[in-house]
């Protein structure tokens, strides 16, 4: 199959949207597809020889967060020059509603045309104001897919009809064969949890889980803390206890093999997010790796961890419920280890060989859908106005 | 005069944006009509291919009689059932959804796994062809929302654009799959 995928957000920056086009992009070369990623990049950056650049991306308040978006006639072209050269058998693109190539796609493409939905959009007054413009457009799309329930609601209540849920994959491979590190794993006496993402941003939930830390510290004064991801510490421990800043062990940003070495050597993963998630891959990478995860109960989280069967859930935005659970847990090595085995198993659901495949029975759906298309009974008007054409 | 000519500018300028916006929802009203058509006949292959998928089972002598029967007897109505969509083929459908959920029990799925490759081929064609019904029947259904959404316009019902073209309908049957295959963690 000709598959041609836009992904709107930059190759510059890592990100959600741009990880799940790179692994599903390699998954389907992998399966023997011929694939073509256009996303906005600068020249700097180096790009996977199957991605083609639209051209440097511009930093744009969009949906309450920074984007780095692709938008101007000189893009419209490079996106046009790219269906053109492509000649794909369907076209896949993410995030339709984002002012990016992908906008810029959907208007020019022409065929089989399938769209992931990734966010639950919170802003939906003004993205309502939008939806007559795009209206028209988004009527192209003959398979929609969410990656989540989440993701599927702002579907349907903002673009109407609905949407097959495929989760976000994971090579839970990659995952599972990390090795322990020694200094990462805790000891009965000095037990580890792990806190991973952009420790700046309040929504991943660093000042939560900081303000859970002495309640647990006073029962368990050797626990560390390894807080991986991009961010300043002095600018994050301003203000803390002077017990807490103790405990805490910031690594910086990690690789991704470090990553998964450090998931699978701490005893608890602890992911204490705010909300804005509308997936939770992380946690699928936690499980992936056989750590036991405590998580908020935002529902990306509790629909991936089973409602609390594969994974620990504290109620969202309670450091108490979140140091009794964490407390809980690092007392009961037996229940660890059961929910370890619970997480991997979950894990393997989101495996993409399982994600993929489904993504590829929709692209065999809209194709099938496109082929068997027969012309209908014109009417008087259509053909007053269009004589042959519009086909 | 000039006054008259004003006019007659100004009523040919409406003129011609009406006349463009009429051309524009009638080419967006057929491109969905044709979306639409497409997206029926995908439908109806995938029922052909789950109904044949079950007959094959059916015949196969892996399963007992009675169930072979079961399954037989709701994939032929399928096959035979109209080919407009109606409460009979949507009841036909729905039959043979039922049909293999029961017959695909526990220890029958237990069983055919048991055969080895034979019986694991079989489940994977039910298991896909299932799934596929599933897509297929959404992205129907999508495109006759989208279809009656843009016939609710007022341009469309008083120049009546969609001529004779009935209103449809989404299709509405049970397509769930088989309970013990979707436990199945390659399902899919």
């Amino acid at each position: 199959m000709r598959i041609g995928i836009v992904c709107p957000y930059s190759f510059d920056v890592p990100g959600g949207v741009q990880f799940h086009v790179r692994d599903l992009a390699e998954y389907l070369i992998g399966q023997g597809h011929q694939v073509s990623v256009l996303a906005p990049a600068d020249s700097e950056t180096t790009l996977p020889d199957y991605v083609v650049s639209a051209g440097r991306a511009t930093a744009v308040r969009y949906n309450g967060s920074v984007a780095r978006l692709n938008f101007g006639p000189v893009a419209a072209a490079k996106v046009n020059r790219w269906l053109d050269a492509g000649e794909f058998d369907v076209l896949h693109l993410h995030e339709p509603v984002t002012p990016s190539v992908s906008v810029l796609a959907l208007m020019a493409a022409d065929g089989p045309i399938v769209a992931t939905f990734h966010t639950s959009m919170v802003r939906s007054r003004s993205m309502q104001a939008a939806f007559p413009i795009f209206r028209p457009s988004l009527e192209k799309i003959a398979g929609r897919i969410a990656v989540s329930e989440d993701a599927r609601r702002t579907v349907t209540t903002h673009i109407g009809g609905d949407a097959v849920v495929i989760p976000n994959g994971v090579f839970v491979e990659r995952f599972a064969h990390a090795r322990r590190r020694p200094a990462w794993t805790g000891t009965p006496t000095r037990p580890t949890i792990a806190f991973l993402g952009r420790m700046g941003e309040p929504r991943k939930g660093l000042p939560v889980l900081a303000a859970a830390l002495p309640a647990v510290l006073a029962q368990v004064p050797g626990l560390r803390v390894l807080v991986a991801g991009p961010g300043d510490p002095d600018e994050i421990t301003e203000g803390m206890p002077a017990e807490v800043v103790q405990a805490l062990d910031f690594l910086g940003a990690v690789t991704d093999e470090d990553k998964a070495v450090l998931l699978a050597s701490v005893d608890v993963y602890v992911a204490p997010n705010t909300g804005g998630e509308s997936f939770g891959i992380i946690l699928i990478e936690a499980m992936s790796a056989g750590a036991c995860v405590l998580a908020s109960d935002i529902s990306a989280f509790s629909r991936v961890l089973d409602g609390g069967r594969s994974g620990a859930l504290f109620r969202n935005e309670q450091p108490g419920d979140l140091a009794a659970g964490l407390l809980s847990l690092l007392r009961d090595p037996a229940r660890r280890d059961a929910l370890a085995v619970a997480g991997r198993r979950r894990a393997a659901r989101f495996d993409w060989s399982v994600v993929a495949d489904q993504i590829v029975a929709v692209y065999e759906t809209v194709i099938e859908g496109r082929l068997a298309a027969r012309s209908e009974p014109r009417t008087g008007w259509n053909r007053l106005l269009h004589g042959g054409a519009g086909r | 005069m000039i006054h008259l000519l004003t006019w007659l500018f100004a009523a040919l300028f409406v003129i011609v944006v009406v006349g463009w916006y009429l051309s524009y929802t009638a080419a967006r009203l057929d491109r969905l009509h044709v979306r639409l058509s497409g997206t029926l006949a995908a439908l109806d292959a995938r029922l052909v291919r789950r109904a044949e998928a079950a007959l094959e089972l059916a015949n196969s002598g892996l399963l007992d009689g009675a169930t072979s029967l079961i399954l037989a007897v709701a994939s032929v109505d399928s096959l035979e059932s109209p080919d407009e969509y109606g409460e009979a083929r949507e009841m036909a459908e729905s039959q043979l959804t039922e049909a293999l959920d029961a017959s695909l029990s526990r220890h029958t799925v237990e069983a055919l796994r048991a055969r080895g490759a034979v019986g694991d081929e079989h489940l994977a064609r039910i298991v896909s062809s299932c799934t596929r019904v599933q897509l297929a029947r959404r992205f129907h259904n999508d495109a006759v929302t989208d279809v009656r959404r843009v016939r609710r316009k007022w341009a469309i019902r008083i120049f009546r654009l969609a001529g004779h073209t009935p209103l449809p309908r989404t299709i509405e049957f049970d397509d769930e799959m088989p309970e013990h295959l979707s436990r199945e963690p390659a399902a899919g």
